[in-house]
């Protein structure tokens, strides 16, 4: 009976062992969804979980746990402020003295693209809708930027609107002379342009600091900006805007290809809409 | 004549004829740029300026809600776009989506004008532009044509 117990006993542990094992490096990196730190920027990854930026650090969310991932490494302390997803649902990250960086997931590491750019100082960043190589950067002293070749090579293309650009969308929405449209994010409201850089014109007459905007790839029409904590929709592409009212001061948003229009509050709260329209937090 | 003056001759020539080009009117001016500027005239300059200078405010909707007629010079942006492109405007037209009636912006030329005259026009408009910007079409151009006929 003893040695019966003995076995059971020592096998159990080494089952405890090694399901610590297993289990351990994930429990020290998960971490609550919410850390109470404003959230900072949105986007989703390739698996669709949604990727968010806050002061404490980079994390993905896998149900209502949240994976911290590293962040590109900088001698200066820099931060990232922005957060983008390519066509092809690479992940990039950028910020003031950061520059531009892409993730390898196969590494889990971040890669540089600055390379030939003037200067790190990005305040903005955008992908292409559709093109995967295709990437777009506002850099605060030298204008815009465009990158056809994923990174490698960039290229000024246009100063940008008169005020400094704060946040970055390119879209595909139809009715462009190329192939789509950026709508920028300034200091005094959002400014739109076909995307040769033919213009930049007021898009409606949002006005303030925008912080945050995105569209929803189902229905292109449908902008959504961010302006000193409130949010506003626009259902035909900037045109005209309406106010959104939320529970809570609003910092940034994107579209997740599960739950729709995803908000980040000051708190550090996710919030999605429910059937009736209600904002609820998310996995909750 | 000394002994090197006909290989001379024959060596130089026809590198003379080459750097004349196309063929030339009296002001040497390509005949397909000479060309373009007279259509230009005859077509499009009533919108466009006859010296490509466009409409004043023509990056501010009219009274009508429509977008006026852009500069195709240095000013505008016709310079942005590829050769592809500029042909698919002038021939098939565009209305800019956020105009408040319904009619072409820029209205279709495909029935007035040939294929070859729509691209002299174009040559006639690179000539309105500085070096910089013919690089930058140049270079959109050759884009353009990669992205339709990729290897």
């Amino acid at each position: 009976m003893k040695a019966i117990f003995y076995h059971l006993s020592s096998g159990a542990s080494g089952l405890f062992l090694l399901a610590l094992a297993v289990f351990m490096p994930a429990l020290v990196q998960a971490q609550p969804a919410s850390d109470g730190q404003s959230v900072k920027a949105l986007t989703t990854n390739a698996s669709g979980a949604l990727v968010v930026l806050r002061g404490s650090g980079l994390f993905a969310l896998e149900g209502q746990t949240a994976v911290e991932m590293p962040l590109p490494p900088s001698d200066s302390g820099s931060q990232p402020n922005t957060l983008a997803k390519g066509a092809d649902s690479s992940l990039y990250l950028a910020g003031p003295g950061l520059g531009i960086w892409r993730y390898d997931n196969a590494n889990e590491s971040w890669q540089p693209l600055n390379d030939t750019l003037p200067d790190l100082g990005i305040t903005a960043i955008a992908a292409h809708a559709t093109q995967p190589d295709t990437l777009y950067a506002y850099l605060g002293d030298d204008g815009m930027f465009r990158s056809r070749d994923g990174g490698e090579g960039w290229v000024k293309v246009d100063s940008g609107p008169r005020e400094p650009v704060q946040a970055f969308l390119h879209s595909d929405m139809p009715g462009s002379m190329e192939s789509g449209w950026l709508f920028a994010g300034t200091t005094r409201g959002v400014s739109r342009s076909m995307d040769c850089f033919c213009f930049w014109g007021d898009a409606g007459e949002l006005r303030g600091t925008v912080a945050a905007i995105d569209y929803d790839p189902s229905a292109p029409e449908n902008v959504y900006a961010v302006t000193e904590g409130r949010l506003h929709h626009s259902s035909d592409g900037g045109e005209t805007w309406a106010n959104l009212e939320s529970t809570q001061a609003v910092t940034a948003l994107t579209f997740s290809p599960t739950e729709g229009l995803v908000v980040g509050t000051e708190n550090g709260d996710l919030l999605t809409r429910d059937a009736s329209g209600e904002w609820v937090p998310l996995y909750e | 004549m000394n002994k090197w003056s006909f290989p001379l001759v024959l060596l130089v020539a026809p590198a003379i004829v080459m750097a004349g080009g196309a063929p030339t009117n009296s002001d040497s001016v390509p005949a397909e740029v000479a060309e373009g500027r007279q259509i230009y005239e005859q077509y499009c300059a009533a919108c466009h300026g006859r010296q490509g200078e466009g409409t004043a405010d023509w990056n501010k909707p009219d009274e009508k809600g429509e977008m006026p007629p852009p500069p195709h010079d240095e000013t505008g942006h016709t310079w942005r776009h590829s050769d592809s492109m500029l042909v698919r405007m002038i021939a098939e037209g565009w209305r800019h989506p956020f105009n408040k009636t319904d009619r072409l912006t820029m209205p279709a030329f495909k029935d007035i004008l040939t294929d070859q005259e729509i691209r002299s026009v174009i040559e006639y408009l690179k000539t309105l532009w500085t070096e910089d910007q013919r690089r930058y079409q140049q270079d959109e151009s050759q884009d353009s044509n990669q992205a339709e006929s990729p290897s």
